[in-house]
């Protein structure tokens, strides 16, 4: 048997629920069928999955940080299978819906959109029943009637081709002593053009956010959770500064100005422990 | 005095006459290759068919791929990592009593143990008969035919979009009873997608398993795919029936792919790597000759044939050098935009002003005609290419017959010089064939039909399955669009012509007969 070459600078990065591997691909003078890709579970290493790319994405790692060692196998085009690579290690990173309290959230972490307005399928609503968009006050506004489960972007005909906001407001008893954390958990978003929003508190912008491109299906379908669900969701989590806040009523706003939708699973800010 | 040492691989295989990468890639063997293979040849072995493609007047290349279980995971169709030999014979009589070539061809796993060899010397515009053997099994017997020098008469064909989930296959059925000169399959051979029962799985009465309910991505995923759909026992039958000219559209790698633009977030560096694995499977399973096989991510799919001076023909490749979706009018309307790219479209505009052929046939993937702006996909997301193209065929000595698929819809059309001027000259036709099995049954009529039948130069539109039949001769050009009543059932609906057209060749044009 020849075996094929293995592939070199495995490495691996953390996120939210997942762990991102890239590696250095065999030369196009080997045909690769695919590589194979192997996590360390109890002491030997399991196959993970397959992929063409030099690229691999470990998905569904739960919200708690676990460190976690990987190898790849090159598969050439007879069968022929390498040596593994030199493994690499890597964590998923800790949510702060896990390491975090609760100042205010609307929907929730759980994977679905269902309990959101207009969820599973109305987005063609969105004009007639936001006309000004959504204004959403924590503890008297309700996720089933007033934050929508689409924010629309400029590039969706539907939504009349503009820009559109979502305001998001909250009571704080005194500025926080330590900064705050933003999660915006998507089921979904547009396969190809999820774009980015301007993330501003209290009038002041604080970043443009982008978005990981989805499926394009969570305008029709709430639940990214169930075997088979096409959805992929993306988690977002950014620290707020604390200079941000005031004590009284704040407002964060997500100003959808470039591609199209995205769909929420929640959002919510978070204080540290 | 001591025997000579045996002579090395290069030495030996350059006394066979034979190149490395020929014997490599299963288009020959060495003439003193052992018949033999080293282990029994599994019962079966051919369940994938045979066939032939890329017709000249002295040859064609032959086709088979072993795959005594075809649908196994791993994508190489239940055979082991050995090297087969694979034997063939070409004979002028279905019984094989004039047998004119004999010659094996090594099966490797490196190509999913296909073989394509490629047979020359032969008589022009004959018919040939051929079949494989490997070990103890013997293949169906397949019919072929050369392409004439001179040429007075020439029919063939035309095929696209054969998605197996969505029904069955009586189009080629028919297609096989009907033995062209040639097949033309213009894109979508196979689809990516995921087949899901309850979903896209229309065919009634199959089921398929858990690894086909996946969207394909890797050799071996993609490999399976075409030896699904090629378990169709009447692709297998038109297969074998013609040679077939194969060119491509986007499914044969992802949906609506261009160049190595992915539209679902896929980065081109990534890309590529999908695209080298879906090019080796379109090589490995189609009748098509060791000079469209891929290097790495990149082929060259377009190509072209003589059929005497009666006709060019043109297989085009629209895929693999297109512009990426235009970011706004400006951009569509830019002159500099291609969707041939700029290396093809030379060797296109080149060839047409060449040409003394009566007909110029170019053939594969999307519509030319013009239809609306926003259909940016087809050439209407291309213009300034189009008009170019129209150029040069306004240009030519002789019409040009376009050939494309892609839309799962029968139209016929007229080519005009400018689609912008009714009054422009005609400068050919457009033959654009319905779906195979893609949408399933369908209907005469559709939501879509007003977009085409708006123009004056559109002349037919129906939105059920089907294929279309085209003779040419030294004068005029018939054209048959043949249709399907269900496809969806099972494989025995009876074909319908539900249109036919005439174009004069000295004054190209569509009436309808």
């Amino acid at each position: 048997m020849n075996r094929p070459p293995a592939i070199t600078h495995l490495t691996g990065s953390g996120q939210i629920s997942s762990i991102t591997l890239d590696w250095k691909p065999v030369s196009w003078a080997t045909v690769a069928d695919h590589y194979a890709v192997y996590v360390l579970n109890a002491g030997s290493f399991e196959l993970l999955g397959k992929t063409v790319y030099p690229h691999f994405v470990h998905r569904g790692l739960g919200f708690t940080g676990v460190p976690r060692t990987y190898r790849v196998v090159t598969v050439d085009a007879a069968g022929n299978r390498s040596k593994p690579s030199a493994p690499a290690a890597a964590t998923n990173l800790t949510s702060v819906t896990v390491s975090g309290v609760p100042v205010a959230t609307v929907g929730a972490f759980d994977g679905k959109g269902s309990e959101l307005a207009l969820s599973p399928n109305g987005y063609a609503s969105y004009p007639t029943r936001f006309p000004s968009d959504v204004d959403y006050t924590f503890g008297t506004s309700t996720p089933a009637a007033d934050w929508s489960y689409l924010l629309p972007g400029p590039a969706d005909r539907w939504a009349e081709s503009k820009s559109h906001r979502a305001r998001f407001r909250f009571e704080l008893a005194a500025v926080p002593e330590q900064d705050l954390d933003l999660a915006l958990w998507l089921i979904d978003s547009h396969a190809s053009l999820a774009g980015s929003a301007v993330l501003s508190v209290n009038g002041t912008e604080v970043e443009r956010l982008t978005f990981a491109n989805g499926a394009t299906k969570g305008s029709l379908i709430a639940d990214s959770t169930y075997p088979g669900s096409p959805l992929k969701p993306s988690y977002l989590e950014k620290p707020l500064p604390r200079s941000l806040f005031r004590a009284g009523q704040n407002v964060l706003e997500l100003f959808k100005d470039n591609g199209s939708w995205i769909a929420y699973d929640a959002l919510g800010i978070y204080a540290r422990e | 005095m001591p025997p000579p040492p045996p002579p090395s691989r290069r030495t030996f295989l350059q006394l066979t006459g034979l190149s490395a990468a020929s014997v490599a890639l299963g288009v020959s063997a060495p003439a003193s290759a052992d018949a033999t293979p080293g282990r029994p040849v599994p019962s079966g072995a051919f369940a994938l068919g045979v066939g032939s493609g890329d017709p000249r007047p002295d040859g064609f290349v032959l086709w088979t791929r072993l795959a005594p279980d075809p649908l196994a995971a791993d994508g190489h169709g239940g055979m082991r990592v050995d090297r087969v030999p694979v034997q063939y014979e070409v004979a002028e009589d279905e019984r094989f009593r004039r047998v004119v070539r004999r010659g094996l061809a090594l099966a490797m796993a490196e190509l999913a143990h296909a073989v394509h060899p490629e047979v020359s010397g032969l008589r022009p515009e004959c018919e040939y008969f051929y079949r494989f053997r490997a070990g103890n099994e013997i293949s169906p017997v397949g019919r072929t035919k050369t392409l004439p020098v001179h040429g007075s008469r020439f029919s063939f064909a035309t095929a696209s979009c054969q998605a197996w989930y969505h029904g069955y296959f009586p189009a080629y059925r028919d297609i096989a009873r009907r033995a062209p000169d040639a097949v033309f399959f213009l894109g979508d051979y196979i689809y990516e997608y995921g087949i899901v029962a309850g979903g896209n799985l229309w065919r009634q009465g199959v089921s398929v398993a858990p690894e086909h309910e996946v969207e394909i991505e890797t050799l071996e995923q993609y490999r399976l795919r075409y030896s699904l759909f090629k378990t169709d026992p009447d692709l297998q039958a038109a297969h074998a029936v013609a040679p077939w000219l194969n060119s491509w559209d986007d499914h044969e790698v992802q949906n609506n792919y261009g160049a190595d633009n992915s539209i679902y977030g896929v980065p081109p560096e990534l890309f590529v790597h999908r695209r080298a694995v879906a090019y080796r499977a379109f090589y490995e399973n189609l009748p098509i000759g060791l000079g469209s096989l891929p290097k790495g991510p990149d082929t060259q799919v377009y190509r072209r044939y003589d059929v005497g001076s009666l006709a060019r023909l043109n297989l085009l490749d629209n895929r693999q050098y297109r512009d990426p979706v235009p970011v706004d009018d400006a951009d569509q309307q830019s002159e500099k935009r291609t969707i041939l790219g700029a290396q093809q479209e030379q060797w296109l505009y080149d060839g047409l002003r060449r040409s003394r052929a009566t007909w110029n046939v170019l053939a594969g993937g999307v519509v030319l005609t013009a239809i609306t702006d926003d259909r940016i996909e087809q050439w209407d997301g291309y213009p300034a290419n189009r008009r170019r193209l129209l150029a040069a065929m306004r240009d030519a000595a002789g019409p040009s017959v376009m050939l494309t698929g892609d839309i799962h819809r029968h139209v016929a059309a007229e080519l005009k010089a400018d689609f912008a001027d009714p009054d422009s000259p005609t400068v050919g036709v457009e033959l654009v064939c319905s779906s195979i099995g893609s949408d399933g049954d369908g209907a005469d009529t559709d939501r879509y039909a007003k977009d085409w039948l708006q123009h004056p130069y559109v002349k037919f539109y129906n939105a059920r399955r089907g294929y279309v039949h085209t003779t040419l001769t030294r004068s005029e050009l018939t054209a048959e669009f043949v249709n399907f009543p269900y496809i969806e059932a099972d494989a025995n609906a009876e074909p319908r012509v539900v249109a036919s057209f005439r174009s004069p060749a000295d004054s190209p044009r569509l009436e309808a007969l």
